[in-house]
C-alpha cells in the first residue's frame, strides 16, 4: 500500500474512529502513535513521546492497544534491547471495511459467526477459550457485567504490563460496533443481534469458531505476525547467516543460503497454518457439509454428530486467534465481482457467478501476492497451478432458490454455434492496458492453434435437453421454441436440465468482454482475477469520466487509450465531433488531470503554431491519482463527521447517557430527539459514503 | 521530328493508354515503358527523345518517386487545356493544381513552391479562373485556407469531410440520429426482449445486491426510464414491492450466438430503412459510427468465428425501448461509484481543500447541500 499523505490521514482517522472512542481510551489515545508512526516511519517509544507530546507511559498504553489489533508492527533488536515500532497502514485501512466484512460473514456463515468476528474485532487477538467466554457473556440474553474480567498475558508482548487493564477496557459492553450499527454495513441496514432465548452453548461457539478457522476467516496467531514482513525476512536471513560463518560468497553458497532462507520462511508459513489444517482434515468441515447445514436454514444451533472441529479447538484453549483480513478481502472481492456481473449481464447470471466464486475461493486465500507474502504449502500450490472447479461443484453451491432458467434470452438453435460457445481457453489472458482488442486477439490465437478445442459435454447435454424440451412443448404450448428464455418452467426440471441451464450462464460469462470466467477445460471453470480486476479498474474510471465529462469525454479518453498519442487533427475526425468542441473537452479533462499533452516543436523556434500537440492518457498515473482522491475524499467525509459531531455535541452527550442509551425515543425530549435523528441521518450518509469510496479503493488497490 | 518518331510517339501513347486502362493513376517507369514493346529494345536515346516530346506536349506528367522518375499519363483532353495557357506563370500554377488532383492545392503552398510574387500568383490564378480551368473551394480541415482545384473535378471526401459534413460544417444532428438508428438496430438484433409477464420469482433473498434487483423501484429507474402509459396511471404503485410490476427488460442471448449484426448487416439495414437518403452511406462510414458507439461504451465487439459482430453493453440495464435519443436515458440505471456521488468527486476546489486551509470539510458548502 502506497502511503500518501491522504492515506496516512485516513488511517489515523480510522483508528481514532473505531478505537479512539472507547471511553477509557481517553487516557490512552490510540491514534496519535499511529499517526506519528505513519508520518515518521519506524520509531521507538522515546521518539514517539517526543512527536506526540504524550508521556512515555501514555505512548506505551496506546501502543499496547494498537498492537493488540495488529495496527503496528514491532521489532526488538536483541543486541541493543530497543524496540522499534512501525505502522501497518494496510491493517489500519482495513478498519474501514469491518462493516462490510461483518455483513459478508453474516451472510455466508451465519449470525453466530458474525458475532464472533465482531468480538474478535473488539478484542484484537485473543485466546480461543477467552474469546468463547467473552462471546457467551456478551451475547447471552442476560447481559452479565464483566467485572474483574481478565485477559491473558500473551508472551509476545509481555513488555506491556498494563495488558490486563486493556482486557478490562475491551470488556466494556458498549462497543463501537454495536453503537454504530449503521456503520457496520454501509447500506444502512441495522444488524440486530438475534437474541436466543436459550443461553449460547459453548459447543456451538467452538464449532462455529472451528469452521471459521478452517475456512481461513480467522487465523491462529504466532509471534512472527507481529513483525513486518520485511523485518521478518531480515531476521530470518540473519538467523541463517549464523550457519555461514565465512560469509555468503560465490554462486553455490548463495544458492544454499537462499534455499535455507526460503525453507525457513516456508516453515513459518506452515506454523501459521497448523491449526487450520488440523481442522480442515476433520471431515466435518468439508464445504459441502457447511452448505448442508446452511441450507437447513441457519441451523447452526442444531446439534450435529461428531463435532470434532470444536473438540479439537477445545483441546487447545490457548491458541491465540485473530481475524484474517486477507481472506475477508477475498470474500469482499467475490461480492464486488458478483455485483459487477449483475450490472453487466443480469441477476440470475450473477447468482451463478456467486456460486462459482464461492466454490472457487475455498482455495483462494488472498487477493494479492508480493515478494513478502508468506504462503502456506497448499496456497503455494494453488497459486502456481491456479484453481478450477467443475460445473457440478458450482451447482452444489448454487442456492436452490435461484431459477437458472431465467435471465437468458432465447434464440433458435441454428443461430447458436456451440463451437464458439464452448471454446476452451487453456491460458489466462495477458494484462494489456485497457483496450479490449487484446482479449479478442488472444482468443483468436487459441482458436487458431487448436480449432476443434471446445467442450463437447455441452453438445451431449444439449441432446438431453432437446428431448426434455419437447416434453415441455407438449405440455405448455404457449412457450414456443425458446431456449431457457422466458418459458415458465412448470414443474420441477431435473437436475441435469438445471445443470445445463446453469452452464448456459457460465458460458455467457466466459463469452463476455470482461472475461469473468474462463472455460479452462472440459467442464472446468476458473476466474482470472488479475486481468478481471484490471478491467474493473477501467470500468470504474470510465464511470467517473462519463459522469464528469459526459459521453463525449469518455469517447475521447477511450480513443486515446486505444490509439496511444494522437494530435489535434485526427482526434475530431475519429470522434465525429467538431474541432472546437474537442478542444474544450480536452482542455477540461487536462485541467482535471485525466489527460496529458505533449508538445513536439517542429523547428527550433518552438512557436506555438509550429508545434504539434499530442494528447495521451497516462493510465498508471491516472489510476494513482484517482486512488489518492478517493482517500482524500474519505478523509473529508470523516472530518466532516467530526465537525457534525462537534456541532451536535450537546445532543450526543445526552443520548450517550447510560440511562438513555437504547431507549432514546422515550427518554429524550421531542426536539432533542429530532435533532438526534437528524444527526444519525447525517452520520449514516457520511459513513455509507466512506464505504462506497472504499469500494473504489478496493478495486483500485486491494483486490 | 521526323515521321518515324511521330509514329512511335503515337504508338507509345496508345500503348500506355491501353496499359493503364484499368487504373488511370498508373505510373510508368522507364522499365515499364521499354516493356511495352513499342520502341526498339536498348534504344535508350529514342526513348528519351519520345518521353521528352510527350512531356512537352503535356501528355506525360513527370512524377518524382523515391526510386526515381516516373510518368503519369494525361488524357489528351486535359493536355489540350495547357494550350489555352498564355503565360509562363499560368502554366506553372496550373501544373501544381493539376498535380494536386482532388485534394486541391493551398494558395500559400503554390506560392512557396513557385517562389513568385503574390501579385503574379494572384494574377495567374485570376486568369486561370476566368478560363474556367480552376476553381476555389474550402476544405473542412481548415476553413480559412484558400484552396484551388481543377474546375472539372470535385474535391475529395477528405476535403469535404464525407457524409458527415453539410456545407463544411459537421452535421451533428445527422450523426446523432444515425447513431441512434445504429444503436437500435444493434439492440434489436443482439438481445432478447423480455416482456416481464412472469413475476420475478428468480429473486432470491440471499442475493448480494446494491439494493436494487428489479430496477423499477430504484430511484434512478424512476427518474430516468420512459414509463409506459399504464405505469403513469398508477404512479403510487411505485412504492409497492418491486416484483409486482417488473418491467420490460432486454436479456442477453445465449453464448455462441452467431447472429449478432456485423458492419455489413448494419449498413444494409440503414440502407433498407432509407434514413439517409440524400447521403449514401458506405460501409466505412457506418464503421465510423459503430466505432464511436464502442468508444462511448454503448456497444461492444463480439467475435463470431472470423466475423465481428456488435452487441449492446450492460444489456439488462439498457433502456429497453428501441428508439431513444443518444444521451441521458440510454440506461435505466446509470453506473455510479463513490467518487461520482460524493461532493468531492465534482468539487472544483478539491485540490485546495485541507484542514486549516481556505476550503475545508467542516465549512464546505457542497457538503452542506449534500447533507441537507
Amino acid at each position: 500500500m502506497l502511503v500518501t499523505r491522504n492515506a496516512a490521514d485516513l488511517c489515523a482517522l480510522l483508528v481514532n474512529e473505531l478505537y479512539g472512542q472507547l471511553p477509557s481510551v481517553c487516557f490512552s489515545p490510540a491514534s496519535p502513535p499511529v499517526a506519528a508512526l505513519l508520518a515518521r516511519g519506524r520509531s521507538n517509544v522515546r521518539d514517539l513521546a517526543l512527536h506526540t507530546s504524550l508521556n512515555p507511559k501514555q505512548v506505551r498504553h496506546g501502543l499496547a492497544l494498537v498492537i493488540q489489533h495488529n495496527l503496528v508492527f514491532y521489532q526488538t533488536d536483541h543486541e541493543t534491547a530497543t524496540t522499534t515500532y512501525e505502522a501497518n497502514p494496510q491493517a489500519s485501512y482495513h478498519l474501514v471495511r469491518v462493516g462490510k466484512i461483518l455483513d459478508v460473514i453474516d451472510r455466508k456463515y451465519g449470525t453466530m459467526a458474525k458475532n464472533l468476528v465482531n468480538d474478535l474485532l473488539m478484542l484484537g487477538h485473543v485466546e480461543v477459550a477467552e474469546l468463547v467466554r467473552y462471546h457467551r457473556l456478551k451475547h447471552s440474553p442476560k447481559k452479565a457485567k464483566m467485572n474483574g474480567e481478565q485477559n491473558h498475558d500473551h508472551d509476545h508482548n509481555a513488555e506491556f504490563e498494563d495488558e490486563d487493564e486493556n482486557g478490562l477496557e475491551y470488556g466494556d459492553p458498549s462497543d463501537p460496533f454495536d453503537d454504530d450499527s449503521h456503520y457496520v454495513n454501509g447500506n444502512g441496514i441495522a444488524h440486530e443481534t438475534t437474541e436466543d432465548v436459550t443461553p449460547i452453548q459453548a459447543n456451538e461457539v467452538y464449532d462455529t469458531l472451528a469452521q471459521l478457522i478452517a475456512a481461513g476467516v480467522i487465523e491462529s496467531v504466532v509471534a512472527t505476525m507481529f513483525q513486518s514482513p520485511q523485518d521478518l525476512k531480515a531476521s530470518v536471513e540473519q538467523e541463517c547467516m549464523k550457519e555461514f560463518p565465512n560469509g555468503v560468497r560465490g554462486a553455490k553458497v548463495t544458492t544454499e543460503f537462499d534455499t535455507m532462507v526460503k525453507s525457513q520462511i516456508k516453515a513459518i508459513g506452515v506454523e501459521r497454518a497448523t491449526m487450520k489444517r488440523k481442522l480442515q482434515e476433520s471431515a466435518l468441515y468439508e464445504p459441502s457439509n457447511i452448505k448442508r447445514r446452511k441450507l437447513a436454514n441457519g441451523g447452526m444451533s442444531n446439534g450435529f454428530a461428531g463435532d470434532s472441529g470444536g473438540s479439537i479447538l477445545r483441546d487447545e484453549p490457548n491458541t491465540v486467534v485473530r481475524l484474517n483480513f486477507d481472506k475477508c478481502l477475498v470474500e469482499l472481492r467475490n461480492q464486488k465481482l458478483t455485483e459487477h456481473v449483475e450490472d453487466f449481464v443480469g441477476e440470475t447470471t450473477a447468482q451463478v457467478f456467486a456460486a462459482l466464486l464461492a466454490s472457487l475461493c475455498k482455495k483462494v486465500y488472498r487477493c494479492q501476492h508480493d515478494q513478502h507474502t508468506i504462503m502456506t504449502e497448499e496456497e503455494e500450490e494453488t497459486y502456481f497451478t491456479g484453481v478450477r472447479v467443475t460445473s457440478e461443484e458450482i451447482f452444489d453451491h448454487l442456492s436452490p432458490g435461484v431459477d437458472v432458467s431465467t435471465g437468458i434470452g432465447s434464440a433458435s438453435e441454428e443461430d447458436i454455434d456451440i463451437r464458439f460457445a464452448e471454446k476452451i481457453r487453456k491460458y489466462p489472458p495477458q494484462i494489456q492496458g485497457s483496450h479490449l482488442q487484446g482479449t479478442l486477439d488472444e482468443g483468436d490465437e487459441v482458436l487458431g492453434s487448436d480449432d476443434e478445442d471446445y467442450d463437447h459435454s455441452g453438445e451431449h447435454l444439449k441432446g438431453t435437453y432437446v428431448n426434455g424440451h419437447n416434453g415441455y412443448h407438449n405440455s405448455a404450448a404457449q412457450n414456443g421454441t425458446k431456449l431457457g428464455g422466458d418459458h415458465s418452467g412448470e414443474g420441477h426440471s431435473s437436475r441435469a436440465e438445471q445443470l445445463r441451464q446453469m452452464r448456459q450462464h457460465l458460458l455467457i460469462l466466459a463469452e463476455a468482454k470482461q472475461q469473468f470466467v474462463r472455460h479452462c477445460g472440459q467442464n472446468e471453470w476458473t476466474v482470472d482475477f488479475g486481468p478481471l480486476i484490471q478491467q474493473l479498474r477501467y470500468v470504474e474510471l470510465d464511470t467517473m469520466i462519463e459522469d464528469n465529462f459526459g459521453r463525449q469525454g469518455l469517447r475521447l479518453t477511450r480513443i486515446l487509450r486505444e490509439k496511444g498519442k494522437l494530435d489535434d487533427k485526427t482526434l475530431p475526425a475519429m470522434a465525429l465531433m467538431r474541432k472546437p468542441d474537442v478542444h474544450v473537452k480536452m482542455a477540461e479533462m487536462e485541467m482535471a488531470g485525466f489527460l496529458e499533452v505533449q508538445e513536439v516543436p517542429r523547428d527550433n523556434n518552438r512557436a506555438a503554431n509550429r508545434t504539434m500537440f499530442f494528447w495521451f492518457f497516462d493510465e498508471a498515473r491516472t489510476l494513482k491519482r484517482v486512488l489518492d482522491n478517493a482517500y482524500k475524499s474519505m478523509v473529508r467525509c470523516l472530518e466532516r463527521l467530526e465537525v457534525e459531531r462537534y456541532n451536535k455535541r450537546n445532543v450526543l452527550l445526552t443520548a450517550d447517557r447510560k440511562d438513555v442509551q437504547g431507549k432514546e425515543e422515550e427518554k429524550l425530549r421531542g426536539d432533542i430527539y429530532n435533532e438526534y435523528l437528524e444527526f444519525i441521518e447525517v452520520e449514516k450518509k457520511l459513513l455509507s459514503q466512506v464505504s462506497r469510496l472504499d469500494d473504489l479503493v478496493s478495486v483500485f488497490q486491494d483486490f | 521530328m521526323d515521321e518515324q518518331t511521330a509514329l512511335l510517339k503515337t504508338q507509345l501513347y496508345a500503348a500506355c493508354e491501353e496499359a493503364c486502362s484499368g487504373d488511370p493513376d498508373r505510373l510508368f517507369t522507364q522499365e515499364d515503358l521499354t516493356a511495352l514493346d513499342v520502341i526498339p529494345p536498348k534504344d535508350i536515346k529514342k526513348l528519351l527523345q519520345l518521353i521528352q516530346i510527350l512531356t512537352n506536349e503535356r501528355l506525360f506528367a513527370p512524377v518524382h518517386l523515391h526510386s526515381g522518375l516516373a510518368w503519369r499519363l494525361r488524357p489528351e483532353a486535359e493536355a489540350a487545356k495547357y494550350k489555352q495557357l498564355t503565360s509562363h506563370d499560368q502554366v506553372l500554377v496550373y501544373e501544381i493544381i493539376d498535380a494536386a488532383g482532388a485534394e486541391g492545392a493551398w494558395q500559400q503552398d503554390i506560392k512557396r513552391r513557385l517562389n513568385v510574387q503574390d501579385n503574379a500568383l494572384r494574377k495567374a490564378l485570376k486568369e486561370l479562373e476566368a478560363k474556367r480551368l480552376v476553381a476555389q473551394f474550402t476544405t473542412v480541415e481548415n476553413i480559412s485556407k484558400k484552396m484551388w482545384i481543377k474546375a472539372n473535378i470535385k474535391p475529395s471526401s477528405r476535403a469535404t469531410g464525407g457524409p458527415w459534413y453539410t456545407d463544411q460544417f459537421l452535421d451533428e444532428a445527422f450523426i446523432e440520429a444515425l447513431q441512434s438508428v445504429v444503436m437500435s438496430f444493434i439492440k434489436n438484433r443482439g438481445s432478447y426482449l423480455s416482456k416481464g409477464e412472469r413475476s420475478a420469482r428468480s429473486v432470491s433473498p440471499v442475493l448480494p445486491k446494491k439494493g436494487v434487483i428489479n430496477g423499477a423501484a430504484s430511484e434512478a429507474a424512476v427518474k430516468s426510464k420512459k414509463r409506459t402509459a399504464d405505469a403513469i396511471s398508477k404512479d403510487e404503485a411505485l412504492v409497492m414491492p418491486a416484483a409486482k410490476h417488473r418491467k420490460t427488460i432486454r436479456l442477453p442471448l445465449p453464448a455462441g450466438y452467431i447472429e449478432y449484426p456485423t458492419t455489413e448487416e448494419i449498413t444494409a439495414g440503414i440502407q433498407a430503412a432509407e434514413v439517409a437518403k440524400g447521403q449514401p452511406l458506405k460501409q466505412e462510414h457506418v464503421q465510423e459510427l459503430i466505432d464511436v458507439l464502442v468508444w462511448d461504451n454503448r456497444v461492444e465487439e463480439i467475435r463470431m468465428g472470423n466475423r465481428i459482430g456488435y452487441r449492446a453493453v450492460r444489456i439488462a440495464k439498457q433502456n429497453p425501448s428501441l428508439y431513444s435519443k443518444p444521451g441521458d436515458d440510454d440506461f435505466w440505471e446509470p453506473r455510479s461509484n463513490g467518487l461520482t456521488s460524493v461532493p468531492c468527486g465534482k468539487c472544483p476546489v478539491f485540490d485546495l481543500c485541507e484542514e486549516g486551509g481556505p476550503v475545508w470539510a467542516g465549512g464546505c458548502e457542497y457538503f452542506d447541500q449534500w447533507l441537507a
